[in-house]
């Protein structure tokens, strides 16, 4: 009857960073939304390009605060096969952890986030807790606890410390304990199942048809994982399971994800084995001369221009936390990378937002954008 | 392909058991975080403080972090003076542009000697600046507490973080290794008018200035007005950091390959 466009955002707690979901609503049915992106562009993709290829790893922490390790993960094997740079094994192993305990960092926070979008506390303080442990380790080895600036263009910075591998393992066995505490939490709660279930619901034909990726689109069914499809780095030598549900609802989600926090703790396990007997080079030894050290820009004009460096176009593609990410980089044989396009997985599950919202109520709002898991900060770049 | 289907976890129940159920597992929690606090009590427990880094920590059961493997931390930059070589590559590697080289005492009255000062209102602690440092004076210590009430002391000068040095907090241990096939600086020897420049500013003094042969000049042709010596690089001891090239004044060093 009276029906009304309203604003949840940018300043919303349901938003999760800045970005404004417009909503027309006819008393609390949902008719249509419009989700608004661009609130947090900072251009990253034109900065790179007038960056030094290594210095470019200092803004893939800022694409995603939350999963920063994935997406300097994402950017370098980009770059190594734009330079023609073969990585050590023992650094790509060393990446696979990296991003694996990335992966449950980064569904923790949002397991945390998700919790408090319906309404429980407990459990965001539980997850807050969880997730300090792996910023420690991160911190251990990276030397920082959020922009980790790691990876290297043929590699990672530093070898594990000493004690490393024990004390991961120490984690490890921790949250594997907490994700049944998680359960216990949530699936146990009858408000919890009121809340959620059959809520936001996508079939598998309508994700595909909306490029949506990640745990959204294997909640619905469709078996779709990059480490198993195109493996990346040593990921075609770990055994792991891919986790999928059937229903496609705020519930499946949730399930996925924790699912896929126990198989990251299977890979990180194997991946740990592997590290404590295979000791050897985290840095390959030959980079593109000018790769090594940060030259004085000065002198001849254009010396590197000069020289024919060879070029090269580099594209990934991984799984990350929230889904498929990609990567381009163009090599035009200058120090710089002439072009780069970052593909967000966030930005198209949040763009098909009218095909899971409709039909629902505005009270459910927080809970299904919350299952989508959005990080504003990949989305505008 | 493999998968793990994770549906038939989801139990949904109607009974009133199911609301319990889950304060008892908060309650359990309550309980044994009476007895090990998630927590720390900030400004009276450190977690640097080595005695209590070795009281936390997964191993005894406590959730607070892995706190003794925390030299690697990536905080405020200690300088060391001293042995400063005043080769500008702490600035050039800086990717926020926050280091400038300002005078400090110490050089000899020909040369200024030159030390970064660093922006802490810039910064992002990225760590190429101690990394790309040839000599480990510019490293990184464990120090993490910089609030000031004034924007300009956020501007650390060399002194400032000699003082950090002398307070001999952790440092960073890593040292990234340069590689192998680094470029090397070239000479174009017919432009050279052997002026000594180069090897006047060379941080490293790897540039000597040797004698070559005079050229004899053929009949009906001007040889060039030069003083007869040429820089020869020693690229062991060359950090790469290009201040030749910047102050010669016939364009005559470049980055190459020597073959």
């Amino acid at each position: 009857m009276s029906e009304m466009w309203i604003n949840m955002g940018p300043q919303h707690p349901m938003t999760h960073g800045l970005w404004n979901l417009r909503v027309k609503i006819d008393g609390e049915q949902v008719l249509d939304v419009d989700p608004e992106m661009g609130y947090l562009h900072r251009g990253i993709e034109k900065i790179s390009e007038d960056r030094h290829y290594n210095e470019v790893i200092t803004l893939m922490d800022r694409c995603c605060y939350v999963a920063g390790m994935s997406w300097e993960h994402l950017y370098v094997l980009a770059a190594e096969q734009a330079l023609h740079v073969e990585p050590p094994e023992r650094a790509e192993y060393i990446r696979v952890m990296s991003d694996e305990f990335q992966r449950i960092g980064s569904h923790v926070m949002w397991y945390a986030a998700f919790v408090q979008d319906i309404g429980l506390m407990t459990p965001f303080l539980y997850g807050m807790r969880d997730r300090d442990l792996v910023l420690d380790l991160f911190q251990s080895y990276t030397g920082a606890r959020m922009t980790y600036e790691y990876m290297r263009v043929g590699g990672v910075r530093n070898d594990l410390p000493p004690g490393f591998i024990g004390e991961a393992r120490k984690v490890c066995d921790w949250l594997i304990d907490r994700f049944v505490e998680y359960d216990q939490l949530c699936l146990n709660s009858d408000i919890f199942h009121k809340r959620c279930d059959g809520l936001g619901v996508m079939n598998a034909q309508a994700c595909i048809d909306h490029g949506i990726t990640g745990p959204m689109l294997r909640s619905a069914g469709v078996r779709r994982d990059l480490r198993k499809d195109r493996p990346y780095s040593a990921y075609d030598r770990l055994e792991f399971d891919v986790a999928h549900a059937e229903a496609g609802d705020v519930t499946a989600r949730y399930l996925v994800r924790m699912e896929e926090m126990r198989q990251s703790v299977r890979i990180i396990r194997q991946s740990l084995d592997w590290l404590e007997h295979h000791p050897g080079p985290v840095l390959a030894q030959e980079l593109p001369r000018w790769l090594g050290a940060p030259y004085a820009p000065v002198g001849r004009e254009g010396y590197l221009l000069k020289r024919n460096y060879p070029k090269g176009l580099g594209f990934s593609a991984i799984e990350e936390p929230h889904g498929e990410a990609l990567a381009y980089v163009v090599n035009e044989g200058s120090e710089h990378p002439y072009r780069v396009k970052f593909r967000s997985p966030v930005f198209a599950n949040v763009s098909a937002a009218r095909q899971y919202l409709v039909g629902y109520r505005v009270a459910d709002i927080p809970p299904i954008m919350g299952s989508v898991d959005v990080c504003v900060g990949e989305v505008d770049r | 392909m493999a998968g793990a289907q994770v549906e038939e976890k989801a139990k949904p129940s109607r009974s009133i058991l199911w609301v319990a159920r889950p304060m008892l597992t908060a309650a359990r929690q309550f309980g044994r975080s009476l007895l090990r606090p998630s927590t720390i009590v900030y400004p009276f427990e450190r977690l640097e403080d080595p005695q209590f880094r070795d009281r936390v920590g997964v191993g005894s059961g406590m959730p607070i972090g892995v706190g003794h493997i925390w030299d690697n931390y990536r905080g405020v930059h200690a300088l060391n003076i001293a042995t400063c070589i005043s080769c500008n590559l702490c600035a050039f590697s800086c990717p926020d542009l926050c280091i400038d080289m300002v005078t400090v005492p110490g050089g000899d009255p020909k040369h200024a000697k030159k030390s970064p000062q660093i922006d802490y209102g810039k910064c992002s602690y990225c760590g190429f600046c101690s990394d790309a440092c040839p000599e480990g004076c510019l490293t990184m210590t464990t120090r993490y507490e910089l609030s000031v009430t004034k924007r300009a002391e956020m501007i650390f000068s060399p002194q400032k973080l000699q003082e950090v040095f002398d307070r001999k907090l952790p440092m960073n241990p890593v040292r990234v290794e340069r590689p192998a096939n680094e470029d090397a600086i070239l000479l174009e020897p017919p432009l050279c008018i052997g002026c000594n420049a180069c090897a006047r500013d060379c941080p490293t003094n790897c540039i000597t200035m040797l004698d070559i042969p005079k050229v004899e000049a053929k009949p009906g042709e001007k040889v060039a007005k030069r003083i007869w010596k040429e820089p020869v690089i020693n690229d062991s001891d060359c950090v790469r950091c290009g201040t030749c090239i910047s102050v010669c004044p016939k364009e005559c060093l470049f980055w190459g390959t020597r073959t």
